[in-house]
């Protein structure tokens, strides 16, 4: 298979004036993906689907993430020349990252045999620009992840055949799997909690949640 | 003997009573100690534990009797293939040439059929 | 009434002698027959236990049925999350009385591992009235023989008159229990008082 470079210049070519990024990942497996843009999503992924080298026809996953509005700490390292002496001195910046809500491709070919190539899209913001292009149109697989993204995060798929809840009920109110989804306040006694539990159990059951007292043993 | 049908009538009563006495004995069972106990959900429609949705009164596709018709030719074949299997080591060169043009003949049914696109669900 | 002293000498002489009650109990006893109803994983170790090697044959109960209206026995095996909870107080209101219900492994008597979750029932008996609870995680096939033989027992001490007869003989008790509807976030009722009680905390 193409190199994510390759395959990127290659959309460049195919596509002009379409915005692509490669999002490096660090981590062992090392696996990156490309960034879309989110109006020209359907096209990038109908040339990735139809093209002769690449021919992905199977989307074997699609997940949904929320990002919310967060600061991050980078930490820089600079060369300071402190009384002439030259020092290297961390510095740490912080930048306001905005909130989104991302999409998750995992296309896979089968026709070829490889994979994957991980497409992101992200939506404007986590309020009212969460519409995105659906890509069920073009890979039948992604119905219901897609429904299932819409469900749990919020984010509307356009063009979706049948946008629909399909883990929650249809009344249901809200996005459970958002960060800031505040659950009902239906805490009930548990005898070993812990953690965030532990906090509720206080909150709910002051006297029940001290620490018990142990009668002292008479020798 | 008087009578030779007697012996009929009483295997009668005795079938119908065995058949009737467990019913009667749960209906006086139920009368004296269990009340019935009706209600909205138990005499619903059992649709898997949801709500029936509308009525079971629905018009099925005429292709669907013309599937059922076409499935017979497998049916037919499979009743006597099988004594016709069973049998394969006796029998004479001209009974298998009557089977294989009987199966011929069934064959002819459903290619007819598949030739006016009856096997295509529109 | 006979008594018991004179009915155990009879028994000795090889003469049996038994009450209506006592026969009518027998009878259903042994031949409780469970719906067809898997929810989660506990659900594996429920049909392990209606096969060969464990054989809930044994105890009469070997006849899962597809239908409630055959079935005395609701074995809720598995998590019952908040979607599923009206369909199973559905389907136990559309079960004939008498009937019975063994709650089958740690989410189906508190909601288990989920039990602080959004989307999961914090136990069956907030809707029904939960006859035996197994815990486990998911309990073995032999402790759902254990639940079977104890509902046997629970079956065989019921009086037929009286005022403590049980549900199903007493015309005044309601057959059905109320069933939930959705909400925006929770079920309502998010609780059936009448079945459940929050339990009081001693310390």
């Amino acid at each position: 298979m193409e190199t994510l470079e390759q395959i990127k210049v290659r959309l460049e070519q195919a596509l002009p004036q379409t915005r692509l990024d490669i999002l490096p990942n660090e981590c062992p497996a090392g696996e990156r993906s490309l960034i879309v843009e989110s109006s020209r999503a359907v096209d990038v992924a109908k040339f990735l689907r139809d093209d002769s080298q690449l021919r992905f026809d199977y989307c074997s996953n699609v997940t949904g993430i929320d990002w919310p509005e967060a600061k991050i700490k980078t930490k820089v390292k600079k060369k300071v020349v402190v009384e002439g002496v030259e020092k290297e001195v961390e510095e740490t910046i912080e930048t306001l990252r905005s909130g989104h809500l991302e999409v998750v491709y995992h296309l896979y070919s089968m026709e070829l045999k490889h994979g994957p190539v991980v497409l992101r899209l992200r939506t404007g913001n986590r309020a009212e620009q969460t519409h995105l292009p659906s890509l069920t149109p073009l890979w039948r697989g992604a119905e219901f992840q897609e429904r299932e993204i819409f469900d749990l995060y919020g984010v509307i798929f356009d063009g979706h055949p049948d946008l629909r809840r399909i883990l929650m009920w249809d009344e249901f109110e809200g996005h459970p799997m958002r960060r800031d989804y505040v659950a009902p306040d239906d805490f009930e006694y548990e005898p070993t909690p812990h953690d965030e539990v532990l906090d509720a159990a206080k909150k709910h059951y002051p006297v029940a949640a001290q620490p018990e007292v142990k009668p002292e043993v008479k020798a | 003997m008087q009578n030779s049908y007697l012996v009929l009538v009483l295997l009668a009563v005795a079938a119908v009573g065995f058949a009737a006495a467990p019913l009667a004995l749960a209906w006086l069972w139920a009368k004296f100690f269990s009340p019935q106990k009706p209600g909205k959900d138990k005499n619903a429609i059992y649709e898997c534990g949801l709500e029936g949705k509308g009525d079971a009164w629905i018009h099925f596709r005429s292709e669907y009797y013309l599937y059922g018709i076409i499935f017979l030719v497998f049916d037919v074949e499979t009743i006597f293939l099988l004594p016709f299997a069973v049998a394969f080591t006796g029998l004479s060169a001209g009974a298998f040439v009557a089977m294989i043009v009987f199966l011929l003949l069934l064959v002819e049914g459903l290619v007819w059929a598949w030739r006016k696109g009856f096997l295509t669900w529109k | 009434m006979i008594d018991e002293g004179l009915k155990s000498e009879l028994q000795k002489q090889g003469v049996y002698v038994t009450s209506m009650q006592e026969l009518y109990n027998w009878g259903r006893a042994n031949s409780v027959w469970p719906l067809t109803f898997g929810l989660a994983c506990c659900a594996i170790e429920m049909m392990a236990a209606s096969m060969a090697r464990f054989d809930l044959a044994r105890f009469g109960a070997e006849v899962f049925r597809p239908s409630p209206r055959q079935a005395d026995l609701m074995i809720v095996a598995g998590t019952v999350t908040k979607k599923m909870a009206p369909l199973v107080v559905r389907l136990y209101n559309q079960m004939p009385e008498p009937k019975y219900v063994i709650a089958m492994g740690a989410c189906a008597i508190s909601g288990g591992p989920f039990k602080q979750g959004y989307n999961v029932l914090k136990g069956i008996d907030r809707y029904l009235p939960v006859d035996v609870a197994i815990p486990g995680c998911p309990p073995r096939p032999e402790a759902l023989l254990h639940a079977i033989m104890t509902l046997q027992e629970k079956i065989l001490n019921q009086k037929l008159t009286g005022p403590d007869r049980p549900r199903h003989l007493n015309a005044d008790v309601e057959g059905e229990y109320p069933v939930p509807t959705y909400g925006p976030h929770d079920l309502q009722p998010s609780k059936n008082s009448e079945v459940w009680q929050p339990p009081p905390i001693q310390r």
